[in-house]
């Protein structure tokens, strides 16, 4: 059972006095490192429920909690739980009030007081992830929304906080950028941030989130793992909500008799897997590990792999493509396309950001897991070297090599040199922690 | 779509905001027939909403014709206001279009400036609003109204100016999934009234599943015009605009690569593409009840004492109305009836008469895919 990290008891809210009770009653649990989406219809309270987590409205009766404890509404209180806590608004402009994107990213940590040098370093650390370092002096009003959309998020990363909540992170953005913000979402959890959203957009949620929360009428109406959820068909009516299309669609599929109902798809790829049934012959797939110096084109050349479908997954897998000048087959929704093309019987490249490995994994591990067979992988790049490492000293980057490093070293066969490289990671993190089988068998293979 | 008239032309039109900033549209050339549902596909800042103010005679072309009706736009106020009495749009934000305090004083507004008298403004008014479901809250002030009703007022105030043409930038953009449904509704029967629809969005399933002709604009110019499968089939293409597969159209890619089959006849929506991978031999029966509002509760009773165990499905915003309560499917009603016929189940489709055509085309569509519904 994870722990709660934020949580609503009985808490009620209205904006006037007379006015209708926006939360009745909420009840609600944010479990800590789960992928937490909260759904419900126009004016189901999501926004303001957001609002009194972060303790932006006071409730008029019940408590907010954050880590156990209630929220303290003094001036302290609230600053420290917001350093922790951070939400990013539906609409950028509510959130930017800096002239120049810089001064913009780091209006948060100069709040909590860092020095100056921390500061700077967070604001550069913070434009890497959303992939705007370079419009770091630029003025906030040359940007395009998606632009400003990323700057915020930006903004609320410098202050590396332990809970991330999205209102809307994705409305009003075209796919590709949509997918992108999708993909830094999935990068915080795996770095241990703990990621609240609300959307929308039925498939993107069902795609990512481990639980949902349904709202309705002020409270909250189902809480679990959103499959069950969409089985009731009269209860996803009423919340004013649709089943995703993926989901309806396997659902209708085993009803006509073509597979039985489990194992549910997520995806859409997933999906296509369980229509096509079991192959015969699979391709293979090779990864390569990136950092956002990787010579992408050469190490393709090198390792023999020119002419195979290519795919990218991850901040700095997309970076190194882009800087080298890469144009792979798939820059979006990579380990998913690249499996589906494996299952044609074609070998498939993808380039992966290291962090993003394990969305990489659960790609392959729904094949595997479900008896369409197996697809064998292998990293092209095991020792990613450490130039980003060296860099950029950030957090976000050792946890990155990490894994990698951490089970070359826990096998027992490290090169010379990794072994003191890595050394220092090392005494930072287990590495049993990173030594799953898969990638055990990825090493291997290689 | 040889034979069908180009309503507008737009001909190698070149437009910045500012002779400073570089053009947001060049060598622009496009038409819009009349008639089609189209959507205007493309990423942040690929010019949608420029083209639309272009259409509506918002923005002059520094450079190059745009066509109305064959004659070229006049940029006088006699002109605009022919132009703009024809041609509609609802604009992405609502509270960019909407500024009186009530909700029948914004929606009469169109009509009012186009000098119509008092009670035929009344008619249209009350018709447009019970199109958009907002009957009852005419005197509430907009203040007081959600995003999702205000968006629908705005529409409402398009729809009472009775167009020829009308525009939505992203009618969808932040309604909850239901509210998207009513509103994708309510562009299907004007496009039955023969109203030519544009649709942006960001949306390419909506679209897919919607248009019958796709043009996809990209760093302001028109990349692609015409069937959206063409379109899609070229994945390098595609990303180069910003722009991402549907899904549909992914999977139905996908798995006939996995067999090595013909990707066609292209599936556009969900009972699409259960009838090309694994419907069951038999089609359940489809009771079809095009009803309208006052006969409704009746008919559908009747129907489902006919049939047991059928799934009662609803499509149009009237017959929502009066079923939307009782009935088990009461949103995309359509698509899950017919995938239910798919299955082999039985089902009753209750939906506003208007929408007859449409049901039809539907059945047409699935004997594409070999399959023949059974309706009764």
């Amino acid at each position: 059972m994870a722990d709660t990290i934020l949580e609503a008891r009985d808490v009620v809210y209205s904006y006037s006095r007379k006015g209708p009770k926006v939360l009745d009653g909420m009840c609600i649990k944010i479990d800590k490192g789960v992928k937490t989406a909260v759904l419900g219809s126009n004016g189901a309270g999501k926004s303001t429920l957001f609002s009194v987590l972060n303790a932006l409205y006071k409730p008029q009766s019940g408590t907010v909690l954050y880590k156990g404890e209630p929220l303290s509404y003094r001036h302290k209180g609230v600053i420290k739980m917001r350093s922790e806590v951070s939400i990013l608004f539906q609409n950028p402009n509510d959130m930017m009030f800096k002239p120049y994107v810089e001064q913009d990213v780091a209006y948060g940590p100069e709040n909590m007081k860092l020095p100056k040098d921390e500061v700077d370093k967070r604001v550069e650390e913070a434009l890497f992830t959303v992939g705007m370092e370079e419009y770091r002096k630029s003025p906030i009003m040359k940007l395009s929304y998606g632009q400003r959309k990323r700057v915020t998020l930006a903004g609320v990363l410098a202050m590396r906080p332990s809970v991330l909540i999205m209102d809307e992170p994705t409305a009003g953005l075209d796919p590709q950028m949509a997918y992108e913000v999708m993909e830094i979402a999935e990068q915080l959890h795996s770095s241990g941030v703990t990621v609240v959203m609300s959307s929308h957009d039925t498939d993107l949620v069902y795609s990512w989130a481990d639980e949902i929360r349904v709202l309705g009428g002020g409270r909250c109406v189902y809480s679990g793992p959103p499959e069950d959820f969409y089985g009731d068909r009269a209860e996803v009516q009423r919340a004013g909500l649709m089943p995703p299309s993926v989901f309806s669609i396997n659902e209708a599929l085993s009803r006509s008799g073509a597979f039985p109902l489990e194992p549910l798809p997520r995806t859409r790829a997933q999906l296509s897997v369980k229509i096509s049934g079991k192959g015969d012959a699979y391709g293979r797939m090779h990864v390569i590990l990136a950092d956002p110096e990787t010579d992408v084109p050469g190490l393709i050349a090198s390792s023999g792999l020119k002419g195979i479908s290519t795919g990218v997954c991850g901040i700095s897998a997309r970076m190194a493509a882009e800087s080298s000048g890469f144009k792979a087959d798939f820059p979006y929704n990579g380990p998913e396309n690249c499996v589906s093309k494996c299952m044609t019987g074609q070998d498939s490249v993808l380039i992966c950001d290291p962090a993003m490995l394990g969305v990489a994994e659960s790609s392959v591990r729904f094949i595997e897991a479900n008896g369409y067979g197996s697809i064998e992988t292998d990293v092209v790049n095991p020792g990613l070297s450490d130039r980003g490492l060296s860099r950029r000293r950030t957090g976000r980057v050792i946890k990155a090599v990490c894994p990698i490093a951490a089970f070359r070293i826990a096998s027992g066969r490290p090169r010379v040199g990794m072994r003191k490289r890595f050394r220092r990671v090392l005494q930072r993190r287990k590495p049993e922690r990173f030594a799953t089988s898969w990638l055990k068998r990825v090493y291997v293979l290689s | 779509m040889g034979d069908a008239m180009a309503l507008f032309e737009l001909d190698d039109v070149t437009f910045s905001h500012n002779p400073t900033l570089p053009p947001v549209m060049e060598g622009f050339s496009l038409s819009v027939n009349e008639g089609l549902r189209t959507a205007i596909l493309g990423a942040n800042g690929a010019g949608k909403t420029t083209f639309f103010y272009t259409l509506t005679g918002v923005n002059k072309p520094q450079k190059g014709q745009v066509l109305y009706k064959g004659a070229p736009v006049e940029y006088t106020k006699e002109g605009l206001r022919n132009l703009r009495s024809e041609v509609a749009v609802v604009l992405q934000n609502p509270d960019e279009q909407i500024f009186c305090s009530l909700v029948e004083e914004d929606v009469a507004f169109g009509p009012l400036n186009l000098g119509m008298s008092a009670e035929d403004v009344e008619v249209r008014v009350a018709k447009a609003l019970s199109d958009v479901r907002l009957t009852g809250l005419e005197r509430r002030p907009l203040q007081q109204l959600s995003g999702g009703q205000r968006k629908r007022v705005a529409i409402a105030g398009a729809l009472a100016m009775d167009p020829r043409v009308m525009i939505m930038d992203e009618p969808t953009a932040g309604l909850d999934p239901q509210a998207s449904m009513e509103v994708m509704e309510i562009a299907e029967k004007l496009a039955l009234r023969g109203v030519t629809v544009l649709i942006s969005t960001h949306d390419v399933d909506l679209a897919y599943r919607w248009a019958e002709v796709s043009d996809v604009l990209c760093k302001g110019s028109v990349e692609h015009s015409g069937n959206a499968e063409e379109f899609y089939s070229d994945a390098e293409r595609v990303y180069a605009c910003g722009l991402l597969a549907p899904s549909v159209f992914s999977i139905n890619r996908e798995v006939s690569a996995m067999h090595g089959k013909d990707p066609k006849p292209y599936p556009r929506c969900p009972c699409e593409l259960l009838a090309k991978f694994g419907g069951s031999k038999r089609s359940g029966r489809v009771r079809l009840v095009p009803a309208g509002p006052e006969e409704a509760v009746n008919a559908m009773g009747s129907a489902m004492k006919d049939m047991k165990d059928a799934c009662s499905c609803i499509y149009g915003p009237d017959v929502r109305r009066v079923l939307g309560g009782s009935a088990d499917v009461a949103f995309d009603g359509m698509d899950v009836c017919f995938s239910r016929a798919v299955e082999g189940k039985d089902s009753v489709l209750a939906y506003d008469p208007v929408y007859e055509p449409f049901v039809r085309g539907q059945i047409d569509r699935l004997k594409e895919f070999g399959f023949d519904v059974e309706a009764v």
